[in-house]
């Protein structure tokens, strides 16, 4: 039989507050638009300067300093890294990566967290001490690549996101989250008869959009972003991700301290266009999940 | 199956003299939550505890080839190169005016523009706002370097000519050693702080606007709403956060210091990180890096359980 | 029904993930040889396929497979690291430098001594006996090392502002600095240098240094090796360099300024003269082609290394780039190792050459006299692309043999002649590193330290944060912080 849940009432939609009237407070709403407005551009421009220099020719790159428009676009550089076969492939590689690991990663945090979020349950504090030892303490690169050896996961795509399953960090972060959920609805659920990993589903996890949300996000584009893991777990060229190729362009040679004289340093051009190709993804992956940070998501549920 | 059912207050509650029994009935009470733990506790062993061998080359000369079984043993060897050499003081002065300059500037910076964002009452703005200034964290350190040479760099930098022309002097961002702190922090501030206000609006959206509502009605001021309603929703997502960057106190990273540093500015841009690369790129490089990564390690775990205890001081539940 | 596809869900993801579904690893434990495995850097974005023409055909002519892992360059270190801790080392591995890692693995016996194998495979012994010194570790060759351009030093000019100021191409290192204050004069500025890392890798100053008849590193003088800022020449330069960089004739920000845009001033017409390789000369003529595809001929000029005050002293590179080092692991048998010396051989024979450094004869590039011309268009450029990365495989200790790419136009064939011959004459006054084949353990242990005191020591110099005594006594302090160990054992080494 299944147990009745209290209604969760659809989220709250924001109503338009009214101006609240003191002249401070209007001082102090332009102010703050004015200032996050900059905040805004300040972030942007720069990235802009690079999709621009994506689009411009080397001779430009070099002339210009910083410019948001190039005066003689060419859609040359595109046209290269799109009639390889490496950059379309890596692209689908890492969107599959990162939604796949995403999806597993996400789920073992919050199994891991939910129990971790019981006071009661035995043990708790031990395992959660051994999980804050992992935030500072690690074995190092070297060892943790012959676990993944040892595993058999070498070259294939699990090593590129299981090594990093659960961040402690998030791990704590989204504990602490359970933690904070009203007790009365996961008791109420306990009366009529719910266990807990029915709790957990049809309670818990619905109210934790939000923070589902933030962490897909958190964990997706750690993924995204990684070039450590496929640089070493990774021996086909074939199974590239994009980051590789955002290495491969990017880094000074000042870095990598002995660079092979025959080395000719890829076109800036190239370097802005990869940046974009690796960057503009993910990018867009945040405002899909605006829509579950509106206010007042969680609220009605408790009333019911 | 049969749904074991979990009720209130258990009918039949074991005396506690037969206390075997009841360690058992215990972990079956909640053995669905144990079993959701295996995976947790799987990964955290193969992953996370398997590896931990790997620290014990701090105290060896490790050499990959040689293997950890082969490798020479030289007990604290590293820890006293690290202690006794002559730029130890200053690198850890570096560090630690680093590490004090992120506490204050580069971790309140999120807060206060989240709580900014929250007051905006224009959608289009906040929206807007909100896309663009986590851009920054996506751009890797190699390109952020480049563009703060191209626009604080001496000849053809933007910012030096205005910033020349305010002062009334030449100003040499690169090179000076008195800018190269601020440039770090700016840096991380241009870089951290839209993704790092994620997490908070996160937890802001958990404020109920009813409350804005009533607390007008009831006469307070914007800044008793958000004294009262706002601050209390983030304060535990805060405390948290700063525990968290407690234990990672003395992590500079190294990339962003490893670029902006040059000849003339090294005697305040030199932290661990960068010093250990360079003695690092010789002999005995993994072992010692690994040595300092223990030392950073072991002050960190004191700082997260010194802030954590700190934290229960004040009532609030920290990591526990 | 949910709660127990939930528990399926989570133990079928922890299921998979210990069990793995990943390729079997790799034993090398069969004295099979018909496949050499081979990690090697890749510097271009792509790696090639190993369905790939040119892979087929070079398996082809070396009539083995070979099982090539490509690791982008950007973190190849890295890679090496896990590698050699992996003990699964491929039979063949790139080795990009002499490191202390690499050298501590090859003397613990991970890789085998070929100093005196290598004489016998004609293609091995190398055409320039002082390279083969460069790349020893104390005597021993741990690898066969990848030749590159022994001489590569080049100063590249604004010619259309020679022209206006009637001046000649400089000679001398005074010539340099009469066209130097005439730049200066017309544009504003004129030497351009950005920011180096240390001391000794190549930077205008250790080229200028060379030039005034100090030692390149390490020399000998009185019979003992010294170490180069050591002697009267080193101080005598820097101190006209300073002299320069008081005039402002060298770039303000020449200890800051981004390397990676060098040539931006240069084409902005902020300076005019750029001490560096040939590599950066190509650069430039190809940025002021692409503004001015008929004329650029006339916007830049080169010369080689100039003659100091003490005569001709040329600045040359150590003459490889790392090595193809044989793994003693995988590689068990001196039989075995004679049969993967005697691929090596094959693929420095001419043959073995082309395929490496041009391609396809045929398919990818057609011969022109002595030059390659490259084709275009499917199959070719697939090929031409590959070819970048095969590059990085080929060794020719016995000299290149391959074709040169031919020039495009006139312009450009008369500079690649230009450039040969300059780099013959300035072969003749290469001055050499004595040091190159020793490894010293001090040095070994606080080299990168120690190269720091110094390289820091002279820009602050040169930027006026020290003076010539200040300068001095930080040299002292090389001497006392290890220094003096790292000299004796490098005389030790040196004696021997």
């Amino acid at each position: 039989m299944r147990p009745p849940i209290p209604a969760i009432t659809a989220p709250v939609t924001r109503r338009k507050l009214n101006h609240y009237g003191s002249a401070g407070s209007r001082v102090f709403d332009t102010l703050n638009v004015v200032l996050l407005i900059m905040l805004g551009l300040l972030t942007i421009l720069p990235f802009i300067f690079v999709i621009a220099g994506s689009f411009a020719h080397d001779a430009e790159i070099s002339q210009r300093g910083f410019f948001l428009w190039p005066e003689a676009a060419t859609l040359e550089t595109y046209r290269f890294v799109f009639s390889t076969p490496v950059f379309p492939r890596a692209l689908a590689i890492t969107i599959g990566v990162t939604v796949v690991g995403t999806l597993v990663q996400v789920l073992m945090t919050f199994l891991m967290a939910y129990p971790l979020s019981r006071r009661a349950l035995p043990g708790r504090n031990m395992i959660l001490n051994l999980v804050i030892f992992t935030m500072v303490f690690s074995g190092g690169m070297i060892p943790t690549f012959l676990v993944v050896r040892d595993l058999g996961l070498i070259d294939t795509y699990f090593a590129l996101f299981l090594p990093l399953a659960i961040n402690p960090f998030y791990l704590i972060i989204v504990k602490n989250f359970f933690q904070e959920l009203p007790e009365e609805l996961q008791e109420s659920a306990r009366i009529d008869g719910a266990t807990e990993v029915g709790v957990f589903w049809r309670i818990i996890l619905p109210l934790s959009k939000p923070i589902l949300a933030t962490f897909a996000l958190f964990y997706a584009v750690g993924i995204w972003n990684d070039y450590m893991s496929p640089l070493l777990y990774i021996n086909d060229s074939t199974k590239w991700t994009l980051q590789m190729f955002v290495r491969q362009v990017t880094i000074s040679a000042e870095a990598l301290g002995n660079l092979d004289p025959n080395y000719v340093p890829p076109a800036q051009s190239l370097k802005f266009a990869v940046i974009v190709v690796a960057t503009l993804p993910i990018l867009m992956f945040y405002p899909f999940l605006q829509k579950h940070f509106t206010k007042g998501m969680l609220i009605g549920s408790v009333k019911g | 199956m049969s749904t074991p059912t979990i009720s209130g207050p258990r009918k039949d509650a074991v005396a506690p003299s037969q206390r075997k029994v009841s360690v058992l009935t215990k972990l079956n009470h909640y053995k669905w939550l144990y079993l959701m733990l295996i995976p947790g506790i799987a990964y955290f062993a193969v992953f996370k505890y398997a590896p931990m061998y790997g620290i014990t080359i701090a105290f060896q000369d490790y050499l990959p080839f040689l293997g950890y079984s082969g490798s020479p043993w030289v007990g604290f060897k590293h820890f006293q190169a690290l202690f006794s050499g002559p730029d130890f003081p200053r690198i850890m002065g570096n560090t630690l005016i680093l590490a004090a300059l992120h506490v204050l500037i580069t971790f309140p910076a999120p807060i206060i523009v989240a709580l900014l964002l929250n007051e905006l009452r224009i959608e289009w703005v906040k929206r807007a706002v909100q896309s663009s200034i986590y851009i920054p964290h996506f751009l890797g350190w190699t390109i952020v370097a480049s563009l703060t040479f191209l626009l604080f760099g001496l000849d053809p930098g933007p910012i030096t000519k205005v910033a020349s022309s305010l002062l009334g002097h030449q100003v040499d961002f690169l090179a000076d050693p008195a800018w190269f702190r601020p440039l770090i922090i700016l840096q991380s501030l241009w870089k951290g702080t839209g993704w790092g206000t994620i997490i908070y609006l996160a937890a802001l959206t958990g404020v109920d606007p009813n409350l804005y509502e009533a607390a007008r009605i009831d006469g307070a001021s914007r800044w008793r709403q958000m004294w009262h309603i706002t601050l209390p929703a983030i304060r535990s997502t805060v405390v948290v956060m700063a525990i968290l960057l407690a234990g990672n106190l003395l992590d500079t990273g190294f990339e962003q210091i490893y670029l902006m540093m040059n000849s003339l500015n090294r005697s305040v841009a030199d932290v661990f990180d960068t010093y250990v690369y360079i003695m690092g790129i010789t002999q005995g490089a993994f072992s010692y890096s690994t040595a300092v990564g223990l030392f950073k390690a072991a002050i960190g775990i004191v700082l997260i359980f010194g802030a954590n205890w700190l934290a229960r001081k004040f009532g609030q539940s920290g990591l526990f | 029904m949910k709660r127990r596809t939930f528990l399926g869900l989570s133990s079928a993801a922890t299921a998979a993930a210990l069990a793995g579904c990943g390729t079997s690893n790799k034993t090398t434990t069969s004295s099979d040889l018909s496949t050499l495995t081979v990690m090697a850097p890749v510097l271009d974005v792509q790696a090639p396929s190993k369905d790939g023409l040119l892979q087929k055909a070079i398996q082809e002519y070396a009539g083995r497979t070979l099982d090539i892992t490509w690791v982008p360059n950007a973190n190849y270190t890295d890679r090496l690291t896990v590698t050699l801790a992996g003990n699964q080392l491929p039979h063949l591995m790139v080795v990009t430098s002499k490191s202390p890692t690499f050298v501590r693995s090859a003397l613990a016996g991970a890789f085998w001594d070929l100093t005196d194998r290598l004489k016998a495979y004609p293609n091995l012994v190398a055409a320039n006996p002082d390279i083969t010194k460069n790349a020893s570790v104390n005597g021993k060759s741990f690898g066969v090392f990848r030749l590159r351009d022994p001489m590569r030093t080049s100063v590249t000019y604004r010619n259309d502002w020679l022209t206006k100021l009637g001046l000649q191409l400089p000679k001398t290192t005074d010539d340099l600095y009469e066209v130097a204050k005439a730049f200066k004069s017309l544009s504003g500025g004129a030497i351009i240098i950005p920011k180096f890392n240390g001391y000794g890798n190549g930077s205008p100053f250790d080229i200028i240094e060379t030039w005034f008849g100090a030692p390149n590193g390490w020399g000998e003088r009185g019979g003992k090796l010294v170490p180069s800022f050591d002697t009267d020449e080193y101080l005598e330069a820097d101190r006209w360099i300073k002299k320069l960089v008081d005039e402002k004739l060298i770039n303000a920000d020449f200890a800051t300024m981004d390397p990676t845009k060098w040539n931006d001033p240069f084409v902005q017409g902020k300076g005019g003269i750029i001490l560096d390789t040939f590599s950066r000369t190509t650069q430039i003529y190809g940025l002021f082609k692409a503004l001015d595809a008929t004329d650029y001929g006339r916007s830049v000029d080169f010369t080689g290394n100039l003659a100091g005050p003490h005569g001709m002293h040329s600045y040359p590179t150590i003459g490889y780039n790392g090595f193809i080092a044989v793994s003693k692991q995988s590689v068990k048998t001196a039989a075995d190792l004679d049969t993967v010396l005697k691929f090596l051989d094959t693929m420095s024979a001419k043959k073995g050459q082309v395929l490496e450094n041009n391609g396809i004869e045929g398919t990818s590039f057609t011969v022109d006299g002595s030059y390659a011309v490259f084709t275009k268009g499917g199959d070719a450029d697939v090929v031409n692309n590959d070819v970048k990365s095969f590059a990085q495989l080929g060794t020719n200790p016995n000299g290149n043999l391959y074709y040169v790419t031919k020039p495009a136009n006139a312009t450009e064939q008369a500079v690649y002649e230009r450039r040969l011959k300059t780099q013959e004459g300035d072969m003749t006054s290469a001055v050499q590193n004595p040091a190159n084949a020793l490894v010293s353990d001090t040095y070994m242990s606080k080299g990168a330290q120690l190269d720091q005191i110094i390289g820091d020591a002279r820009l602050k110099y040169f930027a006026g944060q020290f003076t010539q005594d200040q300068y001095t006594a930080e040299i002292k302090r090389w001497h006392t912080e290890g220094g003096d160990q790292v000299i004796k054992e490098m005389n030790e080494l040196y004696a021997k």
